[in-house]
């Protein structure tokens, strides 16, 4: 019974949804504040539970938080920090919140300076040499890379004019580019099928008898009730402009 | 030649529904009538890399399977969760589940489920997989897994204490895994992993991601950085498609059920109406290009 009720909220959900392609409508709405409204209440409470509550609380109240941690006094500044945070809601003490900030900015600007440099900035580097001992076809590979990376950092380099032999290697450098916009395109279409593909494969499924005939009742229920709201929608129209 | 033109500049001032209601009809058809519609699969270079490192592994090697991704991205995805499973239970490799996505843990437990109700291996939990509860932080977890494993995680999902998991002994550090595969779909995801543990700690990632990922992660895998990519729903039909195989003539079936039949995953029966989709979104961007350039030439 309960499977039922989640595969007709399932459908209903999933067609409010499709209904937008329509235009906006009622259904479209109420489906979207469902999903803020359910992803902000799910986050937070999966949050509280897996983490605060046994990482935190384990550590400063093991007693009472059996969470397989030992006590450790030092989780006070955590807490601490969290409080703090909280203050942002009061105009007296919002200043305290700016330490939290603060603490998460620097932590977090310090960990991704090192990480990105080193990963990021140094291994590609280091990886768009050309291997002059390979291949004729991965030196050509290699050198087209190179020549794409420099290329497409000239674009990017305003500190003299784009004119001459640096226009040009800047212009090659907006091919490169457009390459990889155009690359990035093909991905993104093909991401947003699949998400249709996994959608459409689900609302057929629950279109069998099993499921009471869930997708094309609803989709009926809908139809009707979108063309009754249409036609409401434009007499009225009429009638305000007369 | 006018009555053509006509016809091309017409297309371009087409109601944008009539597209979509298009669309829907290409993905549609070949979902309901699959037989109409039967494109091959060729594997690619990357997708192969994936399968032969995971492959290489040996019977007690130790996997970090890691699940960035929820209800939105799962039709791309979770085959990929469910193939990996698949590939290192037939291989005896013993697998920890991490997710680092409030819905990474509802679906790390569905691809569990799914595998384990296939009865195709003999698993076990704690013994041949263990599944980590969510902790928020994303990178900073990862960060944690890399240095102090038991610093973040003191119980299993279902309250069982590390120390007394016998799969978990020995495990401290990003360094004691023998490989980490990554299934994401956003932030964190494949990047934060090269960048916060496995590039530093030097252990083997490879991953999964969705298709708009693609390009951003590519740089890492002709780094090497990562090893192999599979890139949205066409990675995972690939790979699914080479476990399929794998699983059907392997030699030794020694972590498997032999009476169990093996059917291929779900990436495999999507991507005919993926190529049909493409193919018509193809179209619709000559004519959409032919009708803006006679549009542009006649107003001129």
């Amino acid at each position: 019974m309960y499977e039922l009720i989640g595969v007709w909220c399932i459908v209903l959900l999933t067609l409010s949804i499709f209904s937008y392609l329509y235009g906006d409508n009622p259904f479209y709405k109420v489906a979207e504040h469902i999903f803020v409204g359910v992803s902000a209440g799910y986050i937070f409470t999966i949050t509280f539970w897996d983490t605060v509550w046994p990482n935190l609380f384990g550590r400063l109240f093991p007693k009472y938080v059996q969470a397989g941690f030992e006590f450790d006094i030092i989780y006070i500044f955590p807490l601490l920090l969290g409080v703090f945070m909280l203050f942002r809601l009061s105009k007296k003490y919002q200043w305290l919140s700016r330490i939290s900030i603060a603490y998460i900015v620097g932590m977090a600007a310090g960990l991704k300076f090192y990480v990105f440099l080193n990963s990021n900035l140094l291994a590609q580097i280091q990886t768009s040499g050309v291997d002059l001992s390979g291949s004729y076809s991965s030196i050509i590979n290699d050198s087209l890379i190179l020549f794409g990376v420099i290329s497409g950092l000239v674009y990017f380099f305003f500190s003299k004019e784009h004119v001459g032999t640096l226009g040009k290697i800047s212009r090659i450098g907006i091919y490169f580019l457009m390459i990889k916009f155009g690359a990035s395109f093909g991905f993104a279409v093909m991401g947003r099928i699949s998400l249709l593909i996994g959608r459409f494969e689900e609302l057929i499924e629950f279109s069998k008898p099993e499921y009471y005939y869930s997708t094309p009742v609803i989709l009926i229920i809908m139809v009707i009730t979108l063309a009754y709201w249409s036609f409401r929608a434009n007499n009225e129209n009429k009638e305000n402009v007369v | 030649m006018n009555k053509v033109k006509k016809i091309f500049i017409k297309l371009g001032h087409v109601d944008r529904r009539y597209i979509f209601f298009a669309i829907a009809l290409s993905v549609l058809i070949p979902l309901l009538k699959p037989s109409w519609i039967n494109i091959p699969i060729k594997t690619t270079s990357n997708s192969e890399t994936v399968f032969n490192e995971l492959n290489n592994l040996n019977e007690g090697d130790r996997v970090l399977l890691s699940f960035e991704y929820g209800a939105s991205t799962k039709p791309e995805i979770h085959p990929m969760s469910i193939a990996f499973l698949q590939h290192l239970f037939s291989r005896g490799v013993k697998v920890y589940t991490v997710p680092l996505w409030p819905e990474g843990l509802m679906m790390a437990n569905y691809a569990l489920d799914e595998v384990i109700d296939s009865k195709l291996f003999n698993v076990k939990e704690h013994i041949d997989y263990v599944s980590f509860p969510y902790k928020a932080g994303g990178s900073i977890v990862i960060r944690g897994i890399a240095t102090d494993i038991r610093s973040i995680y003191s119980q299993d999902i279902n309250n069982i204490l590390l120390k007394e998991i016998p799969m978990m002994e020995g495990i401290n550090k990003v360094t004691d895994f023998d490989f980490v595969i990554d299934l994401s779909a956003g932030m964190p995801g494949n990047a934060e992993w090269v960048q916060y543990a496995c590039d530093e700690y030097n252990v083997p990632l490879t991953s999964g991601c969705t298709s708009i990922m693609v390009t951003d992660a590519i740089p890492y895998v002709e780094s090497g950085q990562i090893r192999g990519i599979l890139a949205g729903m066409p990675g995972a039909a690939e790979y699914e498609q080479m476990v399929f195989k794998l699983l059907n003539n392997t030699s030794s079936k020694k972590f498997m059920n032999e009476n169990i039949s093996i059917v291929p995953g779900k990436a495999t029966s999507r991507m005919s109406a993926q190529s049909i989709a493409h193919l018509l979104m193809v179209i619709f961007i000559i004519l959409g290009n032919i009708s803006y350039y006679l549009i542009r030439r006649s107003n001129n």
